[in-house]
């Protein structure tokens, strides 16, 4: 029973690495603000979400586990609003996006 | 399962250095603040990882909590400041 | 001046979040004496959270909420409790903020009257902390120009 436990843990733990490093590289890589906001704001938060649950199933059932769990219903909800209100203030701001067949 | 945490640690530290050119060489402010925002998830992890690390993950819990919620707050405020109008 | 949110998301998550980071900040100043905590980073963790409503919400909103002097109060309100702690282990018999003189009043050993006049130094702390933040954070964010002057100039028109 013990090892099903590890093991489910380290599957959710490299799947969060796994998606930070796309995000990261998205990051670096693509070609505007909007797009590189598209790859930062959703990929860091689904990548937040597995490593937190994967922490949490290491854990076992007690106290702990319930303040992880905590901690990831609240990234899940504030980091959308924050891309959203940073991509607003952009737009407001006067940035244009970008259409292909530009220079970067 | 001791230096599997530490493994994905270094692996944390390492994509928080990619990052950081973002940060630096990102034209206009917009692409700091996002990056910023990236590197504040990213240390999320870290500091649980360290709680793993020394033993202790009790007190580590908490303090990633107060971070995150630091994060999110600060980086609503510098979405408002940057609204005006060009 | 701080002009409101247009955006319903924004309003609304900051209204969702803000009594769990309250109540979280109350956590954190409890368990000072356990854990990293006490009474000025859960004071500073208040202060922010007001400070995320008035980000969103505005600056004519928030004064009608939360008047001037309803938050000074509150920060004097602190402080009272901190000194007045003190001062009742003086008027008891003992040495200023000297704790374990409470047990005469709270019949209960000394130790353990220790650890509950800390509880509500750090209490007191965490109120004063809050109010403070939030009024110089609410002052500095009207730039100089209050909302009487911008009428006034409305009024008699512009001189330029």
């Amino acid at each position: 029973m013990a090892y099903i436990i590890a093991a489910l843990s380290i599957l959710c733990i490299l799947g969060g690495l796994f998606f930070f490093t796309t995000a990261t590289i998205g990051l670096l890589r693509f070609p505007d603000f909007f797009t590189r906001l598209h790859a930062t704001g959703k990929g860091d938060t689904l990548a937040v979400f597995l490593c937190l649950i994967g922490f949490a199933i290491h854990e076992g059932l007690s106290l702990t586990a319930l303040k992880i769990v905590v901690i990831a219903a609240f990234m899940f909800l504030a980091q959308p609003t924050a891309t959203h209100a940073i991509s607003r203030a952009g737009i407001r701001h006067g940035l244009k996006p970008w259409v292909k067949g530009e220079e970067k | 399962m001791n230096e599997f945490f530490v493994a994905v640690g270094l692996g944390m530290c390492l994509l928080v250095f990619l990052v950081l050119y973002r940060v630096i060489f990102g034209p206009g402010v917009f692409n700091r603040i996002a990056a910023i925002s990236a590197i504040g998830t990213k240390t999320l992890i870290i500091l649980l990882v360290l709680g793993y690390v020394y033993n202790r993950v009790d007190m580590f819990i908490d303090i990633s909590m107060v971070y995150a919620l630091l994060n999110f707050i600060g980086c609503i405020a510098a979405a408002k400041y940057l609204e005006m109008e060009r | 001046m701080i002009i409101s949110s247009d955006d319903i998301i924004i309003k609304t998550i900051a209204r969702i979040f803000v009594p769990f980071i309250q109540l979280y900040a109350l956590y954190v100043i409890m368990h000072g004496h356990y854990s990293p905590g006490g009474g000025f980073q859960g004071g500073v963790i208040l202060g922010a959270s007001l400070a995320l409503l008035l980000i969103t919400h505005g600056y004519d909103e928030m004064r009608r909420r939360i008047p001037e002097g309803v938050v000074i109060l509150l920060g004097s309100v602190g402080v009272l409790i901190y000194a007045g702690i003190g001062l009742t282990c003086l008027l008891l018999g003992g040495n200023y903020l000297d704790y374990s003189q409470l047990s005469v009043i709270l019949h209960v050993d000394p130790a353990h009257a220790r650890s509950l006049g800390i509880l509500g130094v750090e209490l007191g702390v965490g109120f004063t902390v809050m109010a403070i933040m939030y009024s110089i954070f609410f002052d500095i964010s009207t730039g100089g120009i209050l909302p009487s002057d911008e009428k006034r100039s409305e009024e008699w028109g512009d001189n330029e």
